[in-house]
């Protein structure tokens, strides 16, 4: 950080500003814009999101106010100012139109959360503890212990506290897990019981394909330069260990990258997600 | 799947994103500040130009309470130039028309001379914070506008998702939005089949460190194009597998010193 | 190779020609002769999985089962007609999956001027894709041959285009919904 950031970082303004909300708006705008672009499920924005529930119950209260205060008529008797009621329909249906579109979006960015855990669950729960269940050695006798072997035994439990990089809320932990293990038992019941108790695993590995499948991060993603320049980096991997650059982008450019090139920079906030 | 959602945002969504756009409103009666969730409204004090989020002008459009200012981009004069940009100047053949600079970035005529100053603002986690459309003011009347200096006229990012739009909510304040709605299809039309020409170029953004350049493209273009241009870049990608590493030890020995072509290489790389 | 990827699993099972090294007492079933044996320099089509796991000698330099051959859908005679003008080749004749499959390949034999003969190919009609995916009024002519020609990943590019395409013209109010 140098001293320009540290200046900026004192200056910040009141949460509870109206600027501070327009800023939040626009920070909510641009994480959904991101999260229904880029292939891997984004680490959750806690503190902005409880910012913006928190927003959205005040306001929800305010309108109900505002709804009981215009249907009343001892308050048209008694204000010094008898309210115009086209005025404050119109008022109403400001209000009530910001608050559907915030919900949407808010819901648009938590469904296609879901969309992404869904998909890759088993990739998910992992990134949940740092304990994931370990299959019986293959060597091992059938004992009774295998035998009762189930498919939700490879399910990983979630830590308590999940590890610092797990990307996922605490609800969506719980829904996760809950929604694995579910199917895990469904997947049971319905046709992996018939199955000798080793095939019996989500996450198994052998023949050299693993069940867990995780996001792609290669997939190609559309961005916005923001910062002065921002490199485009191959990250370790194919027999090279070290993360190298390529190209360049420059501010205000408009690239078609692959996601891992610039993910650190969007975490950074030097480019946009478009 | 238990959710199949689409990955990018969809048109009805990149509409949405565009009404976050400010625009500039005369209104036709008053109304006290508001404290929205997308931020705060000033007062509307009739004949006091003003500038409103786009959904909100066009709300209060239909009520008859107010007048739209449409942006000078949004101008069969403005849309004509740009087209002849498009298609006749030699520098755009393959590229779109230059967007609007971001704040701090030079003027078009300036960039060789001048460098970009990228002002962050923080964010309340202390993360750097650029604004960008629809939270730029790309959309608002003439002479709200950050100075233009004489600058060609620029479409700014959501031009298609605005300029449909208020055709649809304002057409008697547009200046002939017969000429207008026919320059603004013109436009697409020209500028899609540049993004399918494109394809040419993408291997370089199916290379690790690669990519290729959209600058000036629009975000219903982007939604137009993203499965398509994905699906092709994922495609090269798949079929160069094998060359991979090859091309990887290459980066790795440019960083090390000695090949610095690489830099050029990417500038060629526009559509 | 993904899991749960049906078009991953359909490559798998594309054959490929094998040459036999060895004798293989009792593998005649191969060749549809339940106990007989295999004679070394026997060839038989055998699917990916298969042939790949048979030839693992060959690539730890010890004594292998079989050697590969490259399939004739990705033979010379095919990429020469690719580089002459790719549009006109039925590539879904050739293998349903015809990328998936010369990706596989491609990881088991160096062949650097297939990947650019391929990659070219897939430029080519993906432009040619999207021309048609434009197009409101549907393939016409010529077009119609190109497009049942295409192989999976490309009949999945023309979904996406068409179907991207399809949802801008609903938003600007050109098309009606289905």
């Amino acid at each position: 950080m140098d001293i320009d950031d540290i200046l900026a970082s004192v200056d910040r303004s009141d949460v509870s500003s109206p600027e501070s909300t327009a800023l939040d708006h626009q920070l909510i705008t641009r994480f959904w814009v991101a999260e229904r672009s880029v292939p891997e499920l984004l680490p959750w924005p806690a503190r902005l999101m409880d910012r913006m529930m928190e927003r959205v119950r005040q306001q929800i209260e305010a309108i109900e106010d505002l709804a009981a205060a215009s249907s009343d008529p001892s308050t048209a008797i008694f204000s010094d100012k008898p309210p115009n009621a086209s005025t404050s329909t119109l008022k109403l249906s400001i209000l009530q139109t910001d608050l559907s579109r915030t919900q949407y979006l808010l819901r648009s960015l938590l469904r296609q959360r879901l969309s992404k855990l869904t998909k890759h669950s088993m990739h998910y729960l992992l990134s949940t503890t740092s304990t994931p269940p370990t299959p019986p050695p293959p060597s091992q006798t059938p004992s009774s212990r295998t035998n009762q072997m189930q498919p939700e035994d490879s399910i990983p439990f979630p830590d308590d506290p999940p590890p610092r990089t797990c990307p996922l809320s605490p609800a969506e932990i719980s829904y996760l897990h809950t929604h694995q293990t579910l199917l895990a038992r469904h997947f049971g019941s319905s046709f992996l019981s018939s199955f000798p108790p080793q095939l019996r695993r989500l996450d198994d590995n052998a023949g050299g394909t693993s069940m867990l499948q995780g996001p792609d991060a290669k997939e190609a993603v559309f961005v916005r330069c923001l910062a002065e320049e921002v490199p485009i980096v191959a990250p370790p991997g194919d027999g090279v260990d070290e993360e190298v650059m390529g190209g360049t982008m420059r501010m205000g450019d408009v690239w078609v990258v692959r996601w891992e090139g610039i993910k650190k920079a969007w975490e950074k906030g030097d480019v946009e997600v478009l | 799947m238990v959710f199949p959602f689409p990955r990018g945002i969809t048109p009805p969504e990149i509409s949405f994103l565009a009404e976050m756009e400010m625009v500039t409103i005369v209104p036709r009666q008053r109304l006290e500040g508001l404290e929205l969730l997308g931020g705060p409204v000033e007062p509307l004090i009739p004949p006091r130009r003003t500038s409103v989020p786009l959904w909100l002008a066009s709300l209060l459009k239909r009520q008859r309470r107010a007048n739209i200012l449409p942006p000078p981009w949004l101008h069969p004069e403005s849309l004509s130039l740009i087209l002849d940009i498009e298609t006749q100047h030699a520098d755009y053949q393959h590229a779109f028309s230059p967007p609007p600079p971001l704040p701090g970035q030079p003027k078009l005529r300036d960039r060789g001379t001048q460098k970009p100053t990228a002002r962050p603002r923080y964010t309340p986690e202390s993360q750097r914070y650029y604004p960008t459309p629809p939270f730029l003011p790309q959309n608002v009347a003439q002479d709200q506008a950050y100075e233009d200096g004489g600058e060609p006229p620029t479409l700014p990012f959501h031009w298609l998702e605005v300029g449909t739009m208020l055709l649809d909510v304002a057409s008697d304040d547009v200046v002939e939005p017969d000429q207008t709605r026919r320059l603004l299809k013109e436009l697409r039309e020209v500028r899609s089949a540049k993004i399918r020409a494109g394809v040419e170029v993408l291997d370089d953004a199916a290379v690790a460190g690669g990519g290729v350049t959209l600058t000036g493209v629009g975000a219903m273009e982007i939604g137009e194009g993203r499965g398509f241009i994905g699906g092709v870049v994922d495609g090269l990608r798949r079929i160069g597998a094998s060359k991979e590493q090859a091309r990887r030890e290459q980066l790795a020995e440019a960083a090390n010193g000695g090949y610095d072509a690489t830099q050029d290489d990417y500038d060629e790389m526009e559509f | 190779m993904s899991y749960y990827d049906i078009d991953s699993i359909l490559t798998d099972a594309q054959k490929l020609p094998c040459t036999f090294e060895l004798d293989v007492p009792g593998l005649g079933v191969l060749e549809g002769n339940p106990g007989e044996n295999i004679k070394a320099g026997t060839r038989i089509d055998l699917p990916l999985w298969l042939g790949e796991m048979l030839s693992i000698g060959a690539r730890l330099g010890t004594s292998r089962l079989v050697t590969l051959d490259i399939p004739s859908a990705l033979s010379e005679r095919v990429m020469n007609a690719l580089k002459a003008d790719p549009r006109t080749v039925d590539l879904r004749a050739l293998a349903p999956n015809y990328y998936r499959l010369s990706e596989r390949v491609l990881e088991l034999f160096e062949e650097e001027e297939m990947v650019d003969i391929l990659s070219n190919t897939f430029k080519k009609r993906a432009a040619e894709i999207a021309d048609h995916a434009h197009n409101p009024k549907g393939a016409l002519g010529d077009g119609v041959e190109f497009l049942r020609g295409l192989d999976e990943t490309e009949r999945q590019l023309f979904r996406v285009a068409h179907d991207s395409a399809k949802d801008t013209r609903i938003w600007a109010g050109e098309a009606k919904k289905r």
